[in-house]
């Protein structure tokens, strides 16, 4: 979400803090994803704060079969960075999504989008990734 | 690879379906994946999605986040809530049996609270009307009310009479015979609305052989046949025919009258 392991480290202890301090106080919400919930909404607050990324219409292209090749040969700061550089929801849409931590419902619950839009967004960031990788990795029948 | 056909909603949640099968707990993306499975589009698409989930789980993480990140320490259970717990499909099938036991049982009860002293063979006896032919009774053609006395002389059934409410109908045929439990039964046929009569020896009490008599004429149902019985002097008479109780009563309703 941050594409910044420290200001996300500092977001995570936050979140992890506020739990601590509710769950002293006996009121940790009934909310199962609260922790994913509150998490988001700090990531939200921060990048609002923060330098925003420009509004570039990006090169969608089809999924390659080689795709895996491709991603095998990137480093997983580069794609935080991509996936933070997506606009709201789109960013959330595909964090949440790859962290493969949630079900179809709780992913729409959690980022409060309707099945169509969430379908939306994933597929035309994938789209976008792979416009990026082609670019980066170019393939010979790319 | 053939391409399948999808609906709208199945090409939008297959362009989002999860990349692993555990995670698919929905009954639509189930098969919506289903029918993609097939497709060469999809196989790339999941090829990708777990490529892109395996390089974000290589993601460095410090180890005073890593010890907190626990699923168990970052996710509730979830809550059993009432709605949950109705519709689960076991609870479902449990609650629907249970539905149905107590109705049966309800219905037999009532059935049983209706119920008069030698309903049990009135039954049996609906169910040999169901299956009687008239060839197989001796060919008399007369009034009912007058069989009384053939009993009596060929047959030694004393008071096995018609009652006056049936007793003017024209007959097609009787015959006498024992029932399962040695009983000797009248049978007539009549040819009004092809209804059967019946009489039988009415219930006794087996230590004192005294007759559990009621006065009153009562109705009894099997497999869609309807029987009006009423005892007198140790016999029940039972008026049969294939139909409703409401097909039996004017003739109860005219000997009142």
């Amino acid at each position: 979400m941050m594409g910044d392991p420290i200001k996300a480290q500092e977001i995570f202890q936050a979140t992890m803090h506020e739990a601590a301090l509710r769950a002293a106080q006996g009121e940790l919400p009934k909310d199962r994803w609260w922790l994913f919930r509150d998490a988001r909404g700090r990531c939200l607050e921060a990048s609002e704060a923060g330098i925003q990324a420009e509004d570039v219409e990006m090169e969608e292209h089809e999924i390659a079969s080689w795709a895996p090749e491709q991603i095998a040969r990137l480093e997983p700061e580069q794609l935080a960075i991509w996936i933070a550089g997506a606009p709201e929801p789109q960013r959330s849409a595909l964090a949440f999504f790859y962290l493969d931590h949630f079900d179809h419902k709780d992913l729409l619950d959690l980022i409060e989008l309707k099945p169509a839009e969430f379908s939306k967004h994933v597929a035309n960031g994938r789209q976008q990734f792979q416009g990026w990788l082609n670019a980066t990795f170019p393939h010979e029948s790319a | 690879m053939k391409k399948p056909s999808l609906s709208r909603r199945q090409r939008m949640l297959v362009l989002c379906a999860p990349f692993k099968e555990q995670r698919i707990t929905d009954r639509a993306m189930r098969a919506a994946v289903f029918r993609a499975k097939k497709s060469e589009e999809f196989t790339q698409q999941q090829g990708f999605d777990r490529a892109v989930a395996e390089l974000s789980q290589k993601t460095p993480m410090p180890p005073e986040v890593a010890e907190w990140f626990t699923k168990e320490t970052t996710v509730a259970p979830p809550q059993r809530t009432w709605k949950t717990i109705a519709t689960n499909p076991a609870i479902l099938a449990i609650g629907i049996a249970v539905v149905v036991i107590a109705t049966v049982f309800a219905f037999r009860v009532m059935e049983r609270m209706s119920d008069f002293p030698g309903a049990e063979t009135a039954r049996k006896l609906l169910t040999t009307a169901s299956s009687s032919r008239s060839i197989m009774l001796d060919p008399v053609k007369t009034e009912a009310g007058a069989l009384g006395d053939l009993f009596f002389m060929k047959h030694r059934l004393n008071h096995y009479d018609v009652p006056p409410e049936f007793a003017d109908l024209k007959t097609l045929g009787c015959r006498v015979f024992d029932d399962e439990e040695g009983h000797r039964v009248a049978q007539i046929w009549v040819i009004e609305k092809r209804m059967q009569f019946f009489l039988f020896p009415a219930e006794r009490d087996p230590k004192t052989g005294a007759v559990h008599d009621f006065s009153d004429w009562r109705y009894v149902e099997q497999e869609g046949w309807t029987g009006v019985v009423r005892e007198k002097n140790g016999v029940c008479f039972m008026a049969a025919l294939r139909g409703r109780e409401k097909e039996l009563t004017p003739y109860i309703a005219k000997a009142k009258q």
